[in-house]
């Protein structure tokens, strides 16, 4: 990664972890899902697309990710100025270094266990 | 990885693996202690057992329910008046408390002819509560004594009572978390879905995690009023049994301690498809965000603006008040599991303090990662600390005050160091924004009192300052603060009530057409 | 007019009087120096002991857990008594007493702590501390047999039966005092000051009211030594003032090193606190002092404002441990009470014997109840549903809601009493404690006079 963009997702993977609690769901396969869910939706609400949530589990990954978009915009003036092609790859990368924070290098030894 | 060796423990060499300080540039994948493992023996560990994690933690703070222990005193004198969970109907639950009292002859030839002349006792001296928690403990698991069996029989010939059974003796795991997990399980097993509740708006929820210490949950319930939102059900604090029977129907389960109740949302969103939302109800920007998700999650998300900024402009400078004067107090932030996360970050955030340490007595991995991640740099963070351990870690980092339970809290005292109840909290309650301001203004209190300047004081040997013939907090937080922020007309002291619960009990609140009828 | 003595006749129990024998035991091992127990079974056993002693006493005490896990409970947990051990003296190196208090479940499951000790004092203790003063003491206390009164007394007569040994007689008394308070002991203490006689007390617990030093040293525990145990054989007698807690000790010192052993009365009250006196000088053969005449005369005099004037014939109800409640009765009874009600925490089958019992039995002129095995329901019934009426209620903290919401007041006396401050500090034995009594009891019965507004202008002139 570019020192630019590393650092924009370390500001951004710091704001989910200081301050949002869904990333840290239960188990592995709840943190793939949410986290796919809620940076994908945030994605989209970022770059300005429309997001309209129908079942109550998109709408409960929605309203995550609307305050999630909000923080950012507020916090990261720059954000307004990339494109759209920007912030998809930003968010991608967002996505991969929180899955890996979160699952794939977690020490949290009980996000396998196969029971609640 | 960036373990933390105590020199107390240096003999148990296994303990290292439980203690991690996040220096710069460490994350999740590189900083965080083990958690949840069995205890060393003998260390002086300050965790409790299972039973007490399923009865006196997740158990009793229903209200209308009798909670009857099944083995000898002990386990239930014990578990009896250590709590400051209230309920709106005469604090029952705090009040009464019932042992199936088993003996040497029990022990020997089995206790089930007991346990049921126990159930038929208990209800005929209380025939106003109808439901009751069975509670197994160490002496009659190991007993094996049928439970539900007894209890089936109650049920047949008392067809207006209902009965839960919790399986979780005290050796049921490392520490209190065995029991919140089972009794999180047993309940959705034995008790959801059993009865149909009364929906009464477009937008109901769970309020699931939440045990209404010193009236938490009543204020929490009443932004949830105020904003047309149906609570159905509270688990547990100040929670109905058959509300809490009926948690299959919400719409939303909105999820406070995670650490004990994460287990029943996750049950309810794989068998219900109801589904988990993980809130902060401490902390101005953290509940704000919480109301306001949970508005959106219904699309009433005005409502929620309303609260949001009716609140904060009543209490946000008296807040402000106590920041200014907490800022860089250095805190151990030592609770037993889910307020190591609630706090970490907005402790700093909005009232200035400087985490040291966090610790967990009987958290999971979960609940340090999400405490390791909101902490800041050079936090030491300590899994299932003992004894010697929390006094080297006070030597060594100084804080000026901690949060962490009495027992603990008289150990802190003896060093210097003012203690402040992490889990039955001083005054009461901590969440919403007056709570907020509440739990800043007992921080203050406790960091600023005069006596911490006299215990300093060495008579035999320092010179005696006689000039003085009182002090006050004032004298002591004002002497280094600039002079506007000293003299601001703005900022203001912590002005509401002592008791700021019982008026919500007397509340009306505002009806909102429901959709179906907006519709038509 | 009758008094009688009766077991509660529901077979179980709402609002526990007592917590379990588990819980004496631990009580008795912070009073002696050095010590630090290990109670064997799950780790609430202590947990929530170590916070009930901490809510009483406002102080913290180090007591260790042997901690049981599941695979334990199934497969024996013998391996964590023995690394509990290990564990405890590595980290606490002034460690010589290490009591273990074995509770319900490694009681059930036949956990052979007898034999393990044997194996550690012939292992680890040879092998890694040679050169280490250790004593290791099983203490049997199942949860499910009596309570934390016997507890108590069982673990107190283990202490002195593993260290008691004669070497030369001596002119000191061994005072085991029961299950008292810091403030107890100083009292104590004093009346055998007074009287110029040396004693070994068991426990010498003054120091749990421990200071804030401003070196922060201070940290709180007995400061009974194990010279001070061993020594108990030596000495010319026993006084045990509880016959429940401390009771078993004295005899154990009688049968095995002929001691002689005077057990009771406790000393609660001007009466009891003069036989005291009278024991403690047919042991030693000391005089009793014009100081403790003039001491004596200063109780006397406190309450003879108070007794016909303002407690003759108020209706009491005491709960607790068995030797306070009767003490606590008699006192009354001095004091022209009426105690209706005595609660007793457990079934003991020796209080059928008891002679204080009898003597109650033969001597009072009203209605009075004796429940054994009672709890606090047997209390709060019978205001709320079978019209008792009380003007006080005496006994500890867990009871407090009987009260408040029966509007009765109460003193609080016994274990705990952590909604009142600093009761520890104050004694209920001895001349002082019968002053301090009798005063907590006029007060509290001022106070609720004026927050009912009930005749309070009668203090107008006193």
């Amino acid at each position: 990664m570019e020192d630019v963009t590393k650092t924009r997702v370390e500001q951004l993977i710091d704001y989910i972890m200081k301050n949002c609690l869904w990333q840290f769901h239960s188990r592995n396969w709840d943190r793939k899902r949410q986290n796919e869910n809620i940076i994908g939706m945030t994605t989209r609400l970022l770059c300005g697309e429309p997001v309209k949530p129908e079942t109550p589990e998109d709408k409960c990954y929605w309203v995550d990710a609307v305050c999630l978009a909000e923080a950012y915009r507020a916090r990261h003036p720059w954000l307004a100025t990339l494109g759209v092609d920007q912030i998809r790859e930003l968010m991608a990368k967002l996505h991969e270094q929180l899955d890996y924070q979160t699952i794939t290098a977690s020490l949290n030894e009980e996000l396998t266990d196969q029971h609640y | 990885m960036p373990y933390h060796e105590f020199e107390c423990s240096k003999c148990i060499p296994e303990r290292k693996q439980h203690a991690v300080v996040k220096a710069p540039g460490e994350d999740l994948t590189s900083c965080l202690p083990k958690g949840y493992l069995n205890t060393i023996p003998g260390s002086i560990s300050e965790r409790g057992c299972a039973y007490c994690g399923a009865k006196h933690v997740i158990g009793t703070p229903m209200k209308d329910v009798i909670h009857l222990s099944h083995g000898p005193i002990g386990c239930t004198y014990d578990t009896w008046q250590t709590k400051r969970y209230i309920s709106d109907n005469g604090n029952f639950q705090l009040k009464y408390t019932f042992a199936s009292d088993v003996r040497e002859k029990h022990i020997v030839f089995g206790a089930e002819k007991l346990l049921k002349q126990n159930i038929l006792e208990a209800f005929a001296q209380f025939p106003e509560i109808k439901r009751m928690t069975i509670y197994q403990t160490c002496a009659t698991a190991l007993i094996g004594d049928d439970i539900n069996a007894i209890a089936e029989e109650v049920m047949e010939e008392l067809p207006d009572v209902d009965i839960f059974i919790c399986n979780s003796p005290g050796f049921a795991g490392p520490s209190q978390s065995g029991g919140h997990h089972k009794i999180n399980i047993a309940w959705i097993n034995q008790k959801v879905g059993t009865v149909e509740p009364e929906i009464t708006s477009d937008y109901v929820i769970n309020y699931v995690g939440e045990y209404n210490i010193q009236g938490d949950q009543e204020v929490m319930q009443d932004f949830f009023k105020r904003m047309g939102i149906q609570v159905l059900s509270t688990f547990t604090g100040n929670g109905r049994y058959d509300d809490l029977r009926g948690m299959h129907k919400a719409h939303l389960n909105v999820l406070e301690c995670a650490r004990s109740a994460e287990y029943i949302c996750n049950e309810l969103r794989v068998r219900y498809g109801i589904p988990r939302l993980d809130i902060d109800g401490f902390g101005f920007e953290p509940l704000s965000q919480s109301l306001r998700k949970v508005a959106m999650f219904f699309g009433i998300e005005e409502r929620a603006e309303a609260i949001i900024a009716e609140e904060t402009a009543r209490w946000k400078p008296e807040l402000d008040w106590y920041k200014e004067r907490l800022k860089g107090k250095k805190v151990c932030l030592w609770p037993g599991g889910s307020k190591l996360w609630h706090w970490a970050h907005v402790i700093e955030a909005e009232m200035g303090v400087k985490v040291v340490s966090v610790y967990t007595k009987f958290g999971h991995q979960g609940d340090m990662e999400k405490g390791v991640a909101r902490c800041s740099e050079d936090t030491l963070a300590i899994d299932d600390p003992n004894e010697l351990e929390g006094l080297e870690a006070l030597e060594m980092l100084k804080p000026d005050i901690i949060f962490t339970g009495k027992r603990p809290g008289e150990v802190a005292k003896k060093v210097g160091v003012p203690y402040l109840n992490a889990h039955a909290y001083h005054n009461g309650p901590y969440k919403g924004y007056e709570g907020w301001v509440r739990f800043a203004r007992d921080i203050y209190n406790a960091i600023y009192s005069p006596i911490h300047q006299l215990a300093e004081l060495d008579i035999s040997r320092d010179p005696i300052p006689t000039d003085k013939g009182f002090a006050t907090q004032r004298m002591l937080s004002d002497a280094s603060l600039p002079e506007d922020i000293r003299t601001s007309t703005t900022l203001r002291q912590y002005s509401g009530a002592y008791d700021t619960i019982s008026p919500l009990r007397d509340k009306t609140y505002p009806t909102f057409d429901s959709r179906s009828a907006a519709a038509e | 007019m009758s008094c009688e003595l009766k077991l509660k006749e529901r077979i179980g129990t709402i609002n526990p009087i007592f917590t379990c024998q588990p819980a004496g035991a631990q009580y008795a091992s912070i009073g002696i120096k050095d010590c630090i127990g290990i109670v064997h079974g799950g780790q609430g056993c202590v947990m929530f002991v170590r916070l009930l002693i901490s809510q009483h006493l406002k102080e913290s005490f180090e007591i260790a857990s042997s901690s049981v896990h599941e695979d334990g409970a199934v497969f024996g947990a013998l391996n964590r008594v023995e690394e509990a051990v290990d564990v405890l003296l590595m980290r606490y190196p002034h460690v010589k007493v290490i009591p273990i208090i074995t509770t319900c479940s490694t009681e059930v499951i036949g956990d052979d702590v007898d034999g393990v000790v044997t194996k550690l004092e012939e292992e680890l203790l040879q092998v890694k501390y040679p050169d280490r003063e250790v004593h290791l003491i099983p203490i049997h206390t199942p949860s499910f047999v009596g309570s934390m009164v016997s507890g108590y007394d069982v673990a107190v007569r283990d202490f002195v039966k593993y260290f008691a040994k004669k070497d030369k007689p001596s002119f000191k008394i061994n005072l085991i005092t029961g299950w008292v308070n810091p403030g107890d002991v100083t009292e104590l203490k004093s009346l055998l000051a007074a009287m110029e006689i040396e004693a070994n007390v068991l426990f010498e617990i003054e120091s749990f009211d421990s200071p804030l030093m401003p070196d922060k040293s201070a940290v709180s525990h007995g400061s009974t030594t194990i010279e001070d145990l061993i020594s108990t054989a030596d000495a010319q007698g026993t006084i045990a003032l509880n016959r429940y807690e401390g009771g078993k000790a004295a005899k154990f010192l009688e049968k095995r090193w002929d001691v002689p052993a005077i057990i009771g009365p406790t000393p609660i009250g001007i009466r009891n606190t003069d036989t005291f006196l009278q024991n403690l000088k047919t042991m030693t053969g000391k005089p009793i002092p014009d100081s403790l005449v003039r001491e004596r005369g200063i109780a006397i005099d406190a309450i003879t404002d108070l007794t016909h004037m303002f407690l003759a014939d108020k209706k009491v109800a005491i709960f607790g441990n068995p030797d306070l409640v009767i003490g606590l009765a008699e006192f009354c009874l001095d004091l022209e009470m009426k105690p209706v009600l005595l609660l007793l925490g457990d079934e003991n089958a020796e209080y059928e014997n008891d002679p204080r019992i009898k003597a109650l039995q033969e001597g009072v002129d009203f209605d009075m109840e004796i429940i054994a095995n009672a709890d606090l329901w047997e209390l709060e019934d019978r205001i709320k549903n079978k019209g008792l009426e009380l003007d006080l209620i005496l006994g500890h903290s867990k009871g407090r809601f009987v009260a408040i919401d029966n509007m009765i007041p109460m003193v609080r006396v016994g274990f705990p009493t952590y909604d009142r401050a600093g009761l520890y500090r104050y004694p209920v034995v001895g001349y002082k404690g019968a002053t301090w009594l009798a005063e907590q009891m006029a007060n509290a019965l001022f106070t609720d006079m004026e927050y009912k507004k009930n005749k309070e202008w009668i203090l107008n002139v006193w």
